[in-house]
């Protein structure tokens, strides 16, 4: 028979001690994968108004109500794979709750569609820094065909050295001009115009000096 | 050529947009195309063509908005004569200002025109853009009824039925050397046609304005700056080197006056190549004498008519609430214009029978009744003074007894049916 000399140094205690970290950690892991399930939902993120605001364009599009009934919702495109990855996102994304809570009114339409592009423009850089993972979770560069016949060619060899949200922007929320042809003085005065203010009201309301009309969001 | 050559922009232009990695915008404006096209950019961008959403801005609110509404501005009057662009904030196009192809559109640029009006995108044909299909799309219809006239005039004749023969893909087409068929529109009003060079300007051979109430030979002041002015020969047309007010208020140094005698040599040099000069000399003898006939007999009598009507305050200054206003306008610039154009280019029914036999019914059987339902008492001083008393044209009022065997009342010969 064959003995093992167990050092001394492993007494019960400790066995008992490591046996509750493992336990505690895997616990804490699963924990955090239900937390990073949990708040990638579409549900979650629209308990903030403001969300909504962000959200009624994109149930109008295709990643919404696709007719293969694949539906991507907030957390598949805007929270990373990987619990780490996930979790840290989900930490970075609470300077929105604190904006939501400290900032301007975003629950006001004006307001928010006058800080949308800025938003948008961060959402993309955070697309491209991954380069566009997220798209991944869904699409396969290699399996797009298409039915038209440069689809795939434009795919592959164009795509070189580009990400998806190169050129696939403004699919889903509001459209907002790509950063570099973006002109604050034309935004605003779509604004001004959609919910008849008066000109050069937007770049007041920006910087503080009045405020914003009392609006209701119309969501459809 | 690839898609960027034409559609590239800058971040900064007010329509510049990222499209799959690149700063492109929509609009490919005359600007865009005189990146090459250094010469026809040039001509073309003081053209009335240019100028056509220019020239009908004071117009277009009471034709089009009174009568009409928005929507019939935007899919109709702007799709000839051009919208305004207007670009949305988030690098959209307004819809109300397009898709537009109209030839005087006013792009975010800042340039006038639109060379898809002829040249099609993105083929760029030139037979597409020499054939007088590409003319008729805007130039048809009540006002500029020039589709209908080529239709039915010889040179529209010998063009249907040559068509094959009319080298219309050829890089040069010079008439009388690379074509001899027939002529189209293209080839008189701004082709080359033996010496003469040809040039996107299209009214500079333009002796006439034929579309107004009473027509007028007209003086094409060129500036230095590059842009145009028609003048009417009745107003004073300004020397060469003196500053001369342009038709949109601004200023501009004259540089050449350009006669309707040396239009009118141009235009002829074009009928050369074909045909011979009593030949030509005559066509525009015939074509001058029915515009000067219309101008005394039916223009210029309607519009002082019509002038001393408002002067009185028998009609109200706002046109178009009045039965005897559409009248008038149909009578000038309907019937009127058909009659002239008709003339220009050789259509003998549109002469007569869609054009001044039009201008004279309405001229006798509804405008002057109207003149005297309007008018009442003073209407028989107004019609003796401009219609009754020009014995040359109106005379035969004169004589109501002078029966006709077929027309009217008369007596009837054996033989007659």
């Amino acid at each position: 028979m064959i003995k093992f000399a167990v050092p001394a140094i492993i007494t019960r205690r400790v066995v008992t001690a490591l046996v509750i970290a493992f336990g505690s950690g895997v616990v804490f892991m699963l924990m955090l994968i239900e937390f990073d399930h949990q708040t990638s939902t579409e549900e979650f993120c629209t308990t903030c108004h403001s969300m909504e605001l962000t959200a009624s364009p994109y149930r109008q599009s295709s990643h919404y109500m696709p007719i293969s009934g694949v539906r991507a919702s907030c957390g598949d495109c805007h929270v990373s794979e990987g619990v780490l990855s996930a979790t840290l996102d989900h930490v970075m994304g609470t300077k929105d709750l604190f904006k939501q809570l400290f900032g301007p009114d975003y629950d006001n339409p004006v307001v928010n569609n006058l800080h949308l592009p800025e938003a948008a423009f961060k959402a993309r850089e955070w697309f491209r820094k991954r380069d566009s993972e997220t798209c991944g979770r869904c699409h396969v560069q290699e399996a797009i065909v298409g039915s038209r016949a440069d689809t795939a060619k434009i795919h592959q060899e164009d795509a070189v050295g580009k990400s998806c949200i190169d050129c696939h922007i403004n699919l889903v929320h509001r459209k907002v001009p790509g950063k570099e042809t973006f002109k604050r003085d034309a935004w605003n005065r779509m604004i001004e115009e959609e919910f008849g203010l008066e000109p050069g009201m937007a770049d007041k309301i920006l910087k503080g000096e009045v405020e914003p009309p009392e609006i209701t969001a119309d969501l459809n | 050529m690839n898609c960027l050559d034409c559609h590239q922009a800058d971040a900064s232009d007010v329509d510049a947009i990222q499209h799959e990695g690149f700063t492109i915008a929509t609009i490919v404006s005359p600007k865009d195309c005189g990146r090459c096209h250094v010469v026809e950019t040039e001509q073309n961008s003081s053209s009335v063509h240019a100028n056509a959403v220019s020239l009908i801005t004071d117009r277009m609110p009471v034709m089009a908005a009174n009568l009409g509404g928005k929507a019939i501005i935007d899919a109709g009057c702007a799709q000839c004569h051009g919208s305004e662009v207007k670009v949305k904030g988030d690098g959209t196009l307004d819809t109300a200002t397009w898709p537009n192809s109209g030839i005087g559109r006013i792009n975010p640029d800042g340039s006038k025109g639109s060379c898809s009006s002829c040249h099609g995108r993105h083929a760029f044909s030139k037979a597409q853009a020499r054939d007088p299909a590409s003319c008729m799309r805007c130039h048809s219809g009540p006002d500029s009824p020039d589709r209908a006239i080529y239709e039915a005039s010889k040179h529209g004749m010998a063009y249907f039925a040559h068509k094959e023969k009319m080298n219309l893909d050829s890089d040069s087409w010079i008439a009388g050397k690379d074509y001899v068929s027939a002529p189209t529109c293209v080839t008189c009003h701004m082709g080359a046609a033996g010496k003469l060079p040809s040039n996107h300007d299209v009214g500079m051979r333009n002796a006439w304005n034929l579309n107004t109430p009473v027509s007028e030979k007209q003086y094409l002041v060129m500036y230095e700056d590059g842009d145009k002015s028609e003048i009417p020969a009745s107003q004073p047309v300004p020397d060469r080197g003196t500053e001369h007010t342009k038709i949109d208020g601004s200023a501009g140094k004259v540089k050449v006056v350009v006669t309707p005698d040396r239009r009118r040599k141009a235009m002829r040099m074009v009928c050369l190549e074909c045909h011979g000069k009593n030949f030509a000399t005559s066509f525009m003898d015939q074509f001058d004498s029915v515009v000067e006939l219309y101008n005394e007999k039916f223009g210029k009598p309607a519009q002082s008519i019509m002038l001393d009507l408002y002067d009185k305050g028998l009609l109200t200054p706002a046109p178009f609430d009045e039965p005897i206003e559409f009248t008038y306008w149909e009578l000038w610039h309907d019937e009127g214009a058909r009659a002239r154009h008709g003339a220009a280019m050789a259509s003998p029914n549109h002469t007569w029978w869609e054009g001044m036999y039009l201008v004279s019914r309405n001229f006798y059987s509804k405008f002057l009744p109207q003149v005297r339902a309007v008018a009442g008492d003073e209407a028989d001083v107004l019609i003796s003074r401009y219609v009754s008393d020009v014995k040359e044209h109106h005379g035969w009022l004169d004589n109501p007894e002078k029966g006709n065997p077929i027309l009217g009342y008369g007596t009837r010969k054996a033989g007659d049916d």
